[in-house]
């Protein structure tokens, strides 16, 4: 074992809150359960992070091993740091044919072709989801494990959630993605947030929508709003309009969470007499724990007017929380965002 | 002039007093009669403005009156036209009773739509005062009720989908481009027969784990369901592992295009045995397939 390896083990083991460790180890096939029981989870980090070192030394691991250490905790602890979507589009006939393994080996061999020096470690979900863990080197230097990109896929679906990629290496992946994919091309989605399951169930569709049909069932949230007595009979039926346009325009039950939606104003004055010929420019960015919620509650409540401006429906129908607003339109921007 | 004259004698002062105290008393009264007369200017506004609606309700319980009436004597007359076989000359074409007819014809289309939608049609209800359309289509399996599809559309100007939830390996967009603007009908029922056949193909998977899990292993399976590995055990002595791969490239189908059979003993599969078996797949759900074999004592 070399010191790059165990420097990278150590930031692997560092950045593990102690309290996830033990669950986390016992998931890594590469030290026994018999060394596993050996190691003291009530020591502090560092102790233990030296009895494992010794522990790797022995069983000689490489850095193949240790990154899969690292693979093992972002997997089952997937909201860190900032996801940002991409789409491809154009797909060719095999887009729907292509098999995980085809894809892995297409895939790494189409990067390889790319860039001389880098690192490529794949592993498929539960859930279908194809996880990919690329460490960046370039022509002279080694791959980079300390600040890995992580790349999350499901086949057949078009949507790629990216995880601490440079501009420097977003043309490589994107090439490699397209071809390995049978693509034609990428775009940026204009989705990003902390909860990969939040960017993905919105695109994926998978959050409760709420459709009108002839036979509505009652919807499950009818408490929450306080009541007066002497103004119910008047306001019930407002209240119940409200909360269905509010379930209709962003869904029902648990919303995903994204914290922020972000729109940028391009805009000029219509009656020009201050002289001004640049445009004014302005940025309002809206930023919750539970964006989705808190705007939902907006309108459920009757804070915000009820049939909901598309400005803010589109993040759920459009999949995206970044706007650009410009004149030309007169509701949202002519950026391309997910089709349909 | 003299009883000014008076006053004046009894003071300048006084007199003007007296003069005040009228002036104010003649002022207030003045003030209450213009208030009095607002106040009866607004009542009569709101007499009329009452009268106005009184009116229109009138106008509308009358029109609902009459176009019941219209209805009930159509359904009469259908009645005696079921009993009556000559009753063209009883029917004249007047406009209250084209307009009764065609209140017929709708509530007769509503409860064809409401049957097509009890046998698992699509469901099809107005939205945004009647400038778009939710529609949902029921997805089935083998007698079993699956998902529920909905997709909204806009038909303000040309058709386009606002919304759906509708997965996204499903190729809506480019059954969009093919159908949508010209053939609404063709468009639902195809994308109907793509859903139905995923939820299908998802079904079969869902049975084989549950209920033959112990002799049928899934290997590999995508979010499509289209490409499917699964293993079971020949019963034969040699217990050889046997690999079945089923490919489904017309999507719209629940059953396979191609099946493939690998085993270690590579002559195995080869057999007229394991070919009977490549071929029933092909025809027969899989976990039905699988459950035959199974009967028959070909996989353990």
């Amino acid at each position: 074992m070399d010191d790059s390896v165990k420097q990278v083990l150590r930031q692997i083991i560092r950045r593990i809150p102690s309290n996830k460790l033990r669950n986390t180890l016992s998931k890594w096939e590469h030290i026994s359960k018999k060394q596993f029981q050996s190691l003291e989870f009530t020591q502090a980090k560092s102790l233990l992070c030296d009895n494992l070192l010794s522990l790797c030394e022995e069983n000689e691991l490489s850095m193949k091993h240790v990154t899969e250490l690292e693979m093992i905790y972002r997997i089952e602890h997937p909201a860190q740091g900032s996801w940002n979507v991409c789409q491809l589009i154009d797909p060719e006939e095999e887009a729907l044919t292509v098999d995980s393994l085809h894809f892995k080996e297409s895939f790494k061999a189409h990067l390889k072709c790319l860039i001389n020096h880098v690192s490529v470690k794949m592993k498929k979900h539960e859930d279908d989801a194809l996880w990919i863990r690329i460490a960046w080197g370039d022509n002279f230097t080694q791959p980079n494990h300390l600040k890995p990109t992580y790349v999350v896929h499901n086949l057949q679906t078009p949507y790629v959630f990216v995880s601490g990629l440079t501009m420097k290496h977003r043309p490589l992946l994107h090439q490699a993605l397209v071809q390995s994919g049978h693509y034609g091309a990428v775009k940026d989605v204009h989705l990003s947030g902390r909860c990969l399951t939040a960017l993905r169930d919105l695109l994926m569709r998978q959050y409760k929508q709420v459709f009108p049909v002839k036979h509505p069932k009652l919807l499950e949230e009818k408490t929450p709003l306080p009541r007066t007595p002497c103004i119910e009979i008047e306001d019930t039926k407002h209240a119940e309009n409200r909360m269905q346009m509010a379930a209709e325009a962003f869904g029902e039950g648990i919303l995903p969470k994204l914290e922020t939606a972000v729109y940028k104003l391009e805009t000029r004055f219509k009656e020009n007499e201050m002289g001004r010929e640049e445009p004014f420019r302005g940025v309002v960015k809206f930023a919750s724990s539970n964006l989705l919620e808190s705007l939902k509650y907006c309108v459920s409540s009757g804070m915000a007017s009820a049939p909901v401006t598309p400005l803010l429906s589109s993040i759920t129908q459009k999949g995206r929380n970044y706007f650009v607003i410009t004149d030309k339109g007169p509701g949202i921007s002519n950026t391309p965002g997910p089709k349909i | 002039m003299e009883e000014a004259r008076e006053c004046l004698r009894e003071g300048v002062l006084n007199h003007l007093n007296v003069l005040e105290t009228e002036a104010l008393v003649l002022s207030r009264q003045q003030k209450l009669c213009l208030q009095q007369q607002s106040r009866v200017d607004d009542l009569r506004i709101t007499v009329e403005k009452l009268r106005a609606h009184r009116d229109q309700l009138k106008a509308r319980a009358k029109t609902t009156m009459s176009l019941q009436q219209l209805k009930a004597e159509t359904d009469q007359r259908n009645e005696e036209r079921y009993e009556d076989d000559n009753s063209e000359e009883g029917c004249s074409r007047t406009g209250q009773s084209l307009l009764s007819l065609l209140m017929v014809r709708r509530t007769r289309v509503k409860d064809l739509l409401q049957a097509h939608h009890l046998i698992g049609g699509y469901d099809v209800t107005e939205t945004r005062r009647g400038k778009g359309v939710s529609i949902s289509i029921a997805t089935a399996f083998e007698g079993l009720y699956l998902e529920t599809y909905c997709l909204e559309l806009d038909l303000s100007r040309a058709v386009r989908i606002c919304r759906h939830n509708i997965p996204p390996f499903i190729p809506l967009e480019k059954l969009a481009q093919v159908h949508l603007q010209t053939d609404l009908i063709g468009f639902l029922s195809t994308l109907s027969s793509h859903l139905n056949a995923f939820a299908g193909r998802r079904q079969q998977i869902c049975l084989i784990q549950e209920v033959l899990q112990d002799s049928v292993e899934v290997m590999e399976s995508n979010m499509l369901f289209n490409s499917v590995v699964l293993m079971c055990t020949d019963s034969g002595e040699s217990r050889k592992a046997m690999l079945f791969t089923l490919v489904y490239s017309d999507l719209s189908r629940y059953l396979p295009t191609k099946v493939t059979i690998d085993s270690e003993d590579k002559v195995l599969p080869s057999t007229p045995q394991w070919k009977k078996s490549q071929s029933l797949l092909l025809w027969t759900p899989a976990h039905a397939a699988f459950q035959a074999l199974k009967m028959e004592g070909q996989i353990a």
